[in-house]
Order: C-alpha cells, then sequence, then structure tokens
C-alpha cells in the first residue's frame, strides 16, 4: 500500500472538507432555524466565487474582493429572502423548497449569461504561490492557509451561536419557533437575518476556494449535494454533527475517489440514503427527523 | 335512443361529465390528427418532445399531486428506462413491445427495492433521498462503461419497430408517443379515480390519519412508487429512441427538478395540467432559447413567480376561468 498517496489523497480530503463546511454550517442553520431546504444555496457560494472573481479583475486585489464579494451576497440573500421565502413562509416547507430551486436556477441562469459557460482562472495571491513540504510532500501553502481562514470562520460561527445574544436568539427560534415568537423575538427577522448570512458564509467559502477549485457553472450544484449529505449524515439542524459529516464526505469523497474512481460517489450517496432511513437523526443522533 | 329524447339538464345544454369527455375527444382528436396538418418536420419533433415530457410529468404528477411525495429523484426512473430500452434495442431486438417489456422490468425491479426504502419517509426525507437514489444511478451510469458507455452514453440506438415495421422519426414516431400519451392518460385517469387513487389521497392529506382509519400506508407508497417509475419509465423508454441515444446526464438531479417544476407550473393532481404544462414548457424553451441564452433564469423565474402567486398552475387557473364563465351561463 502506497502509504504516501493515502496522506496527499487525506490531506485534500481534509481542504476540501475545511471549505465544504462553510455551506454546510449555512445549510443547517438555515434549516434548524427556519425549516428550509435551500436548493439556491449551492448557487450563492458559485455567485459569491464569481463575483469575487471579476473583482479580483477590476480592483486588482485578492482578500477585499473575496471580502466584498461575500458582504455583498449577504445583501443580496436578504433582499432575495424578502421578495420570495418570507412571503409564502406560512405554507408548507415544500413550496418554500421549490421556490429556492426556482432561485437557484435563476442564479445559474444568470451566471451563464454574464460570465458565459467557460470557467473562471483565479491565480493564487502573490504572497502565497509557495509550496510547503510535508513529510516528503510538495503541497501548495495557498491551501492550507486557505483551510485554516476557513476553520477560523467556521469555529466563529460556533461563538456566536453559542455565546451571544444573537445565538441565543437563534437557538430558541430553532427549539421552538411560536415559543421564540412568544417571548419577543423578532423570528421573521431572524429568519431573513440568518439566510443572509448562511450566503455570505457559501459566498466565502466559494470567493477562498476559487483559486483551488475552478470557478465554472457546474461548482454550485455540486457543493450543494456534497453539502446535503453532509448535512444528512450529521442530522438536520445539528451543527456539530454537520461539521463531522462535512469532514466524512470530503473524505470519503477525496480518498473514495483515489481508490475507486467513478464508484465512490455512488456508494457515498447509497451509503447516505441508507443512513437517513436508518439513523435519521444523524451520526450523532441529535439532528431533526425531516 | 332514449337519451335524445329525455329532458337536458336543467341549466346547462351539455352536463358536465358529457361536456368533459367531449373536449377528451376533441384534445385527443387534435393530437392525434395534428401532424396530417402539414405541421413542419421540426415543430413535429418538438411536439413529440412535449408529449414524451408530458408522460414523465404525469406519472410525477401522480406521487407529488396526488400523493404528496415532492421528489427530486424522478430523474432516476425515467433514465432507467431509457439506458435499459437503449441497451436492449441495440444489442437484442428493438421492436417496441419486446423492448418496452424489458426496460419496464428492469424499472420495476429496481423501483421495488428503492420503493420498498422510500415509502417509509416522507416530506423533505423524501425528497432528498429520492434525489440521493437518482445521483446513484448517474454515478452508476458514468462508472460501469462496459454496459452504460460511460460519460458518453449510448450512442446510435436504432429506431423502434412495431411488428418487425421500423417507425420512422417525425410523423410516425409522433403518433406512436400520441397514441401511448393517450393510454397512458387514460390510465392514469381510471388508476387515480378508483379507490386506489383516493387513499392515495387520503394519504397526502395526512399519513397519519389515514393510518388510524386501517390504510397501509407504507405499501400504498411503495405501490404508488412503483407505478409512477414504471410509467416514467415508458416516456424514459420512448425519449431513447426519439434521441437516438443517452447520457448519464438523464439522471441529473436538475432534470428531477425540471420535470417537477413542469408538473407543478401546469397544476397538481390534474393529470391533463402537467401534460399541457409540458408542452407549453417545451415550445417556451424553444422560443426563450432563440432570444437569450438563459433559459435557466427564465425558467427559474417564471417557476417562483408560479410557485409565490399561482400554487395551482396552468389548471388551477384554466379551471377558475372554466367555473366563472359556466357559472354566469348558468
Amino acid at each position: 500500500m502506497d502509504w504516501n498517496f493515502l496522506f496527499v489523497i487525506a490531506l485534500n480530503g481534509v481542504i476540501y472538507g475545511s471549505f465544504l463546511l462553510l455551506p454546510t454550517l449555512g445549510l443547517s442553520l438555515v434549516f434548524g432555524l427556519a425549516r428550509i431546504v435551500n436548493f439556491a444555496h449551492g448557487q450563492l457560494y458559485a455567485l459569491g466565487a464569481y463575483l469575487a472573481a471579476s473583482l479580483m479583475r477590476t480592483i486588482g486585489a485578492f482578500w477585499p474582493a473575496v471580502i466584498v464579494a461575500a458582504l455583498f451576497m449577504v445583501l443580496f440573500a436578504v433582499a432575495v429572502e424578502r421578495v420570495t421565502i418570507a412571503p409564502i413562509r406560512n405554507r408548507s416547507d415544500i413550496y418554500t423548497l421549490l421556490v429556492t430551486f426556482g432561485l437557484g436556477l435563476m442564479i445559474v441562469g444568470g451566471i451563464e449569461q454574464y460570465w458565459g459557460t467557460a470557467a473562471v482562472l483565479v491565480p493564487t495571491p502573490v504572497a502565497l504561490q509557495d509550496t510547503v513540504t510535508i513529510l516528503g510532500n510538495e503541497y501548495p501553502a495557498y491551501r492550507l492557509v486557505a483551510a485554516a481562514l476557513s476553520l477560523t470562520v467556521a469555529a466563529a460561527v460556533f461563538a456566536v451561536v453559542q455565546w451571544t445574544p444573537v445565538g441565543l436568539r437563534i437557538r430558541a427560534v430553532a427549539d421552538d419557533v411560536e415559543m421564540a415568537g412568544a417571548i419577543g423575538i423578532n423570528t421573521r427577522w431572524l429568519m431573513t437575518v440568518v439566510f443572509g448570512a448562511a450566503a455570505g458564509l457559501a459566498a466565502l467559502a466559494g470567493g477562498l476556494g476559487s483559486p483551488i477549485f475552478t470557478v465554472n457553472l457546474g461548482m454550485g450544484s455540486s457543493i450543494l449535494l456534497d453539502s446535503f449529505l453532509a448535512v444528512i449524515l450529521g442530522g438536520l439542524g445539528n451543527l456539530p454533527g454537520s461539521a463531522i459529516g462535512a469532514f466524512i464526505v470530503a473524505l470519503a469523497k477525496n480518498i473514495g475517489g483515489g481508490y475507486l474512481s467513478d464508484w465512490s460517489i455512488a456508494v457515498i450517496f447509497g451509503a447516505v440514503g441508507l443512513m437517513l432511513i436508518v439513523r435519521p437523526r444523524g451520526v450523532l443522533g441529535r439532528g431533526r427527523v425531516a | 335512443m332514449v337519451d335524445e329524447i329525455a329532458p337536458a339538464p336543467k341549466s346547462a345544454a351539455l352536463s358536465r361529465e358529457t361536456a368533459s369527455w367531449l373536449l377528451f375527444v376533441l384534445g385527443a382528436a387534435a393530437l392525434l390528427t395534428f401532424p396530417l396538418f402539414g405541421a413542419g418536420e421540426f415543430t413535429i419533433t418538438l411536439l413529440t418532445e412535449g408529449l414524451i415530457l408530458g408522460i414523465w410529468a404525469m406519472s410525477l404528477d401522480l406521487l407529488v399531486g396526488f400523493t404528496g411525495l415532492v421528489t427530486f429523484g424522478h430523474a432516476a426512473g425515467f433514465g432507467l428506462g431509457a439506458y435499459a430500452a437503449g441497451y436492449f434495442a441495440q444489442h437484442v431486438s428493438s421492436e417496441f413491445l419486446l423492448v418496452l417489456a424489458v426496460s419496464e422490468t428492469v424499472v420495476a425491479s429496481v423501483a421495488l427495492v428503492a420503493g420498498f426504502v422510500v415509502s417509509r419517509i416522507s416530506g423533505v426525507a423524501f425528497a432528498i433521498v429520492t434525489l440521493a437514489i437518482s445521483q446513484v444511478l448517474l454515478q452508476i451510469g458514468v462508472a460501469w462503461l462496459s454496459v452504460t458507455g460511460g460519460m458518453d452514453g449510448l450512442i446510435g440506438v436504432p429506431l423502434p419497430k412495431l411488428f418487425g415495421v421500423t417507425v420512422e422519426s417525425g410523423k410516425s414516431l409522433y403518433l406512436m408517443v400520441a397514441v401511448i400519451l393517450v393510454l397512458v392518460y387514460l390510465a392514469l385517469l381510471r388508476l387515480t379515480n378508483s379507490p386506489f387513487g383516493r387513499t392515495l389521497q387520503a394519504i397526502r392529506l395526512s399519513e397519519q390519519r389515514a393510518a388510524a382509519i386501517g390504510i397501509n400506508v407504507h405499501l400504498h407508497k411503495w405501490l404508488v412508487f412503483v407505478i409512477s417509475w414504471l410509467v416514467a419509465g415508458i416516456a424514459g423508454t420512448l425519449l431513447v429512441f426519439m434521441k437516438a441515444g443517452t447520457t448519464p446526464m438523464v439522471f441529473n438531479w436538475y432534470e428531477s427538478g425540471y420535470v417537477l417544476a413542469v408538473t407543478i407550473f401546469g397544476g397538481l393532481g390534474t393529470l391533463l395540467g402537467p401534460m399541457i404544462g409540458a408542452i407549453v414548457v417545451t415550445f417556451l424553451h424553444d422560443q426563450v432559447i432563440s432570444l437569450f441564452t438563459a433559459w435557466q433564469f427564465v425558467f427559474g423565474l417564471a417557476f417562483v413567480l408560479a410557485v409565490i402567486f399561482f400554487p395551482t398552475g396552468l389548471a388551477g387557473v384554466a379551471i377558475r376561468i372554466w367555473s366563472r364563465w359556466w357559472n354566469t351561463r348558468s
């Protein structure tokens, strides 16, 4: 067995997992709070990446472009939520799911119209173009830095949810919407804010990942499916579970892809499908039953 | 003869039932004779595609509209039918009825297993697990090179034969699809008005209450899942002949979302709505794509507006206009 090969694909898996973490947490937060399965989430991630790529070209700087794109996506998502999702809050959950699917189509269609079908190449920031040597393997430094940043942001999300007044409200609404409303929490606005924040997280991951993964039309759909798998594995609406799920999916995808090539994704999807049935509350057993 | 001298119903010259049958006969006749009226080759191809989408959408309506099970994986039965039919036609025989029997057997065997598993869940979980099933099939389509041809898919599927006579593409194929569409519609109409169909609607309204009055919810969901896949498989079989092949992308969850959108756009729980919706969307697609490249944007926008403002779809709007007209007349 070639341990070195295994090490490198596992490392790639961990890096991908760190990126997958942000959209997954967003998806999980939005589901936990509003019971919205956001089918547009992947496209928000994609749009963030495309915007960041274009901004980089205009202003010529990497980090500001990523941050501005993510902030813009927060505003964009807040507006979208107010206009399309808030008005149908009192209908069955499945309607919001359908609306988000339509929104996803609109975004991917808009991207195609504006940026075309060709993939956009994003250069790695100049300061981080070197490689570092890990156990004898040359590894791009940017990947490590970007993954570390992504993990930091994810940790911040946990901290906000756990220790701030907003986080307290988020947990209260996730626990019981009506009760939370009764004690004076503005649940509607909280949902809007969380929807926006989730979009911002996704867009941040999109921007940070843009030099590593190509920016292309299929990226949104692909990350959405992976986030779904992660969220289901972790138990819907359960944040720590989702985080574990993101790494399971990322590692399984990379290691499985290294040995089983095309069959690996079939195996993962099959396993997750079964998981949802035999253990519907996720790996930690603390999520919600969808 | 008694009918003719019997007094007409109180208010209207025709009873509602007769009127709808008359409409059905007119519609079916129009559908079947359409190619005779000098429609161009392109229009006929487009309409054939619309009708196939219509069969597929009706099969989904059974699941979503009648039983209340929203799925983002309905491409599975469709694609499975397409692959099984295409493979059999390429390697054994393209005799249509034989191909159909084989592809339906394949679809049924997978649907029986998948349906057994997913009939235990509903709601969002059902939508996502069925999506996962369809993605598994997509990946198998990509990975199982020797049978599926990998990413290239099946290429060069021969035209179907009907009792030894090749069904040419164009008008002949159109007619075959149209006849099958009418048969499928009648069968589904019969099914949804049967006690079985009523039971499905009870399950849609509330699984718990349905179970409480003694309905075997699990069994009914399993059965309707299999039936729905079988009908989707018919559509897939027709598609593989029409396109002379298929790629793994037929299983893509966007395809599932597309047919779901078409079904909702047409009007859930009406059968006729999704069928007409499919034809309308197919033609709209053709028109819009010649104006913008971003067809998905326009389609997504139309879908979002439809879900927010007209959740009952085309059929709902039509019924509203129809009943208003009917009431003013009586």
